[in-house]
């Protein structure tokens, strides 16, 4: 029977959220390939994933070789994508599209935020983390939130630093802040809980159940960090990770080919080390747009409109792709006269339309949805079986 | 050395001998003194009155002092104090005519690894011209006295923001440093825009060297076009369509540079070594008919002269003055600037045609920037520079104190997209903790390379009271001088305290 008491505002459930946000407008066509349409390899002739090389999913779409690490949870049915996935913002600027999709919508403050907000007013001050140097934007607005690289510096004085501080110090440092009137406090309150939180987990325990991360490769790190954060139920309910680089105006394949790899095997590892943990942590894998249907001149592709969104986790529908204009429809297929503006990939499933399942069921009600997620009729996709 | 290669760096280029070419006199100054002082940091001499600020708040001098530099050093007070605000920012804006032979003293030992001229390492190591950058930008911010010239090096840097992290930019942002942000940092605005155009580093950044238009069926790459309307100059807002973008991009077809090497795209680009990273105008690349930008129209066959028009249109643009005038005032002023202070900066911007001068004045002269006092939260590389200079310490700006920028996210030249380093706190807030812990190092010598002499600052300044007023820029408060006490590290407590995080 499991005794310790949980500080998250989710009680037992302990259930953990983890958004991937790949930055630089990740090509879903690449990722998820619609092997099946013989117009794709008209307007991909140079760059089209082979159906020779792809990771079947359903006689219709085909991973990238270079995903073949998602193959076991694809299998074991817990990774379904939606494809045609992203925002309403149409000026293929990536900043204003990451910060709306951030933001949920023209909203001051993240959709996470928000979430986060609306669960628990006085959350764990490791209720959401971001592994990145600063904070995201999708957490921007959240009760509580950190930002850091690696837990093992995460204390005062540097590591191990505890020991060769004045008596006092930490003690005045925190006088000094609490006489502040604005977020200035409240950010050293965060940090100064943080800190205590995190001297208690030992940062070189073995990943569990053999798992292993490429420890020289950032995005692998930070999954590991947030699978040591959630089996030391430290009351995590968010995580952001960040892999960027996607922005392949140029020689699309040696830019992606390796991040791809990255992101596959980084989310393996992290669903082996968590276990059975697993069915209480879903997995949001997102980026700001898509690519332009068409291949440029030099071997890349231009900023476009859909891409695809990945859901890994506990209870997700799994292995399927909602890849039509309704819910698990046919593919509409690259026609012509089916794509937008300048020739991309339509969106028709708006991303709040994946997330709002998702966080139903880490446990916003319909009330929180609304104000998640303010001026957008939302149609959830049925993703969870629930 | 080789005689060979240094030939050939001689030899090379408008884009390599450009190369940070101030870097290159710097380390031929310090080959002359090699072995003299090599390793060993400089610091600003405490010559002088170092009487500090008296009053209970910020008063107009720590004001200046905190917005147009990276923080007061022991005495700046006193001399500003001496010779008036406004005579302060009129010097600090004609950094031409200011000494700066301690900053050259600085850079120009800058490192005990750096052993070979920047020729040498060009040819070889491309792989440490950023990080000497970083290191000579990280100097220039500590010991330079022509400070607010520094500050609006680093505001243009991230305004535009080139990661040299991206192929080819390693051996071409120095230059970028050089020939554009610092050539025309306090300059004209256009000026600086078509620089930047035509930068080698931004036209390898932004794909501008890939767009081209050598067959009709081959697509413009959009990529600078949009960043050029969008983060140079009117703004997402700015009123600018996606027909704009295209227009753009057609504009500024055929503008390329030579490779270096094959990259299996610009094939009958790759030029011999001398010839590395000209920008050169490619007429066969280029879409010659007529085109149409915010609602100009740009007849067919200008050719070269297309980018002169697209430059003119975007830089004269309201929106642009409207939004670098919205930039500096979050820069000076606010993150949230009053509208009025904002229209005030644009007024000045449109009035002169983008002078920076006179636009920097108008904002220095508003009293929406005069009230600001005290408000701002730093950046880190603020954060860290002022702390230095506040403690008056001397470094080689090595290694062990480039890691705190990294921890905090503020590595110089490290910002990977094109939108440059956020401005505002919301961006910062969570990185007080790597703050405290740089507090704590610095205050005990525990950074290497880096060293203050605390007892001896304490007994020039003369009490406490008058380093803890060094420090804040005002008369500590009663709860700050009893925490100074109880701390057991009260120089420590005080650089990690809320308002040194404050400027």
């Amino acid at each position: 029977m499991n005794t310790q008491t949980h500080i998250s505002g989710n009680g037992d459930d302990k259930r953990t959220l983890v958004v991937v946000f790949l930055r630089g407008a990740a090509d879903g066509l690449t990722l998820v390939a619609p092997l099946g349409d013989d117009n794709y390899r008209k307007f991909r002739p140079r760059l089209a994933v082979k159906r020779e090389d792809a990771v079947k999913l359903d006689g219709f779409f085909g991973l990238h070789a270079n995903l073949r690490a998602l193959e076991p949870a694809w299998k074991d049915g817990e990774l379904c994508i939606v494809h045609g996935a992203g925002g309403e913002s149409d000026t293929r600027s990536h900043f204003e599209a990451q910060e709306l999709m951030e933001h949920g919508g023209p909203a001051s403050g993240g959709w996470l935020g928000r979430f986060l907000r609306t669960q628990n007013p006085s959350p764990s001050p490791l209720s959401a983390i971001a592994l990145s140097p600063t904070l995201p934007e999708v957490l921007s607005g959240a009760p509580s939130a950190a930002a850091f690289e690696s837990l093992g510096d995460f204390s005062l004085g540097g590591r191990g630093g505890g020991k060769r501080l004045p008596s006092n110090f930490s003690h005045e440092l925190r006088r000094l802040y609490e006489l502040e009137t604005d977020a200035l406090r409240d950010a050293a309150r965060n940090t100064f809980d943080a800190i205590a939180r995190i001297e208690a987990i030992d940062p070189n325990a073995q990943p569990g159940n053999g798992a292993t991360y490429d420890e020289r490769d950032s995005f692998a790190r930070g999954l590991r960090q947030v699978a040591q954060l959630i089996q030391a139920d430290v009351g995590l309910d968010a995580a952001s990770v960040d892999l960027g680089g996607w922005d392949s105006h140029f020689t699309q394949q040696t830019l992606i080919e390796p991040l791809m790899l990255r992101l596959a095997r980084g989310l393996a590892a992290f669903r082996q080390d968590l276990g059975a943990r697993i069915t209480t942590t879903t997995v949001v894998v997102m980026t700001e747009f898509g690519r332009r249907v068409a291949e440029n001149s030099a071997f890349g592709t231009d900023h476009g409109r859909g891409s695809a969104m990945f859901v890994l986790g506990g209870g997700v529908r799994g292995g399927r792709v909602f890849g039509g204009l309704q819910p698990g429809g046919p593919w509409p297929g690259l026609k012509p006269e089916m794509l937008e503006g300048p020739g991309d990939l339509p969106v028709w499933n708006n991303y709040r339309d994946i997330l709002a399942p998702v966080l139903t069921r880490h446990g916003a009600s319909a009330d929180a949805l609304g104000k998640i997620f303010p001026d957008f009729s939302l149609s959830g996709l049925p993703l969870f079986a629930e | 050395m080789k005689n060979s290669t240094r030939r050939e760096f001689i030899a090379a280029s408008a884009g390599a001998v450009a190369l940070s070419y101030a870097i290159f006199r710097s380390t031929q100054g310090w080959l002359t003194q090699m072995g003299q002082v090599a390793g060993i940091g400089v610091e600003r001499t405490l010559g002088g009155k170092l009487t500090p600020p008296n009053a209970r708040d910020i008063d107009p001098v720590s004001h200046a002092l905190n917005r147009l530099t990276f923080g007061p050093g022991p005495g700046d007070h006193a001399r500003v104090s001496a010779m008036g605000v406004e005579k302060f920012i009129e010097q600090q804006l004609s950094p031409e005519k200011m000494d700066d032979s301690l900053c050259d003293r600085a850079t120009a030992r800058f490192s005990d690894m750096w052993n070979e001229p920047l020729g040498e390492q060009y040819d070889a190591e491309p792989e440490a011209l950023p990080p000497v950058l970083r290191r000579v930008t990280l100097l220039r911010a500590i010991y330079s006295e022509r400070q607010l010239f520094e500050v609006m090096c680093e505001f243009w840097s991230d305004h535009f923001n080139i990661d040299p992290g991206k192929a080819d930019c390693r051996w071409t942002k120095p230059t970028d440093d050089a020939d554009v942000i610092r050539k025309h940092a306090l300059g004209n605005f256009r000026d600086l825009l078509r620089a930047s155009a035509l930068s080698p580093a931004m036209l390898w950044y932004l794909d501008g060297r890939a767009n081209v238009k050598r067959r009709p069926d081959e697509k413009p790459n959009e990529n600078y076009a949009r960043e050029l309307m969008e983060l140079h100059t009117l703004g997402v807002h700015g009123g600018y369509t996606q027909q704009d973008v295209m227009e753009v991009a057609r504009c500024l077809t055929g503008w390329t540079i030579r490779a270096r090497r094959d990259d299996g795209f610009a094939k009958t680009l790759i030029s011999p070594q001398t010839d590395h990273f000209a920008v050169f105008f490619r007429k066969d690349a280029h879409d010659d008919d007529s085109k149409r930008v915010l609602g100009h129209e740009i007849p067919a066959g200008l050719g070269k002269g297309d980018l002169d028009r697209v430059i003119e249109i975007v830089g004269s643009h309201a929106s642009t003055a409207q939004f670098i005038a919205h930039k500096l005032c979050v820069r000076f002023i606010a993150d949230e600037p009053p509208q009025s202070a904002v229209s005030a900066v644009a007024s000045a911007f449109s009035a002169s045609n983008g002078d920076i001068k006179t636009t920097l004045r108008a904002l220095f002269a508003a009293p929406e920037f005069a009230s600001s006092a005290g408000t701002k939260f730093k950046r880190p590389f603020h954060f860290i520079v002022s702390a230095l200079r506040a403690t008056n310490a001397s470094t080689t700006a090595d290694r062990p104190l480039l890691s705190y920028l990294e921890r905090m996210g503020h590595m110089p030249f490290c910002w990977p997209t094109p939108d440059g380093y956020p401005a505002t706190a919301q961006h910062w807030r969570s990185t007080l903790l790597w703050r405290w812990n740089f507090a704590l190092a610095l205050a005990n010598n525990q950074i290497n390379g880096t060293s203050i002499q605390r007892a001896r600052l304490q007994a020039r300044i003369g009490s406490d009271v008058g380093l803890m007023a060094t420090l804040l820029g005002r008369q500590p408060r009663a709860e700050e001088s009893d925490a100074w006490l109880k701390s057991g590290d009260g120089l420590a407590l005080l650089l990690a305290s809320p308002a040194f995080q404050r400027c």
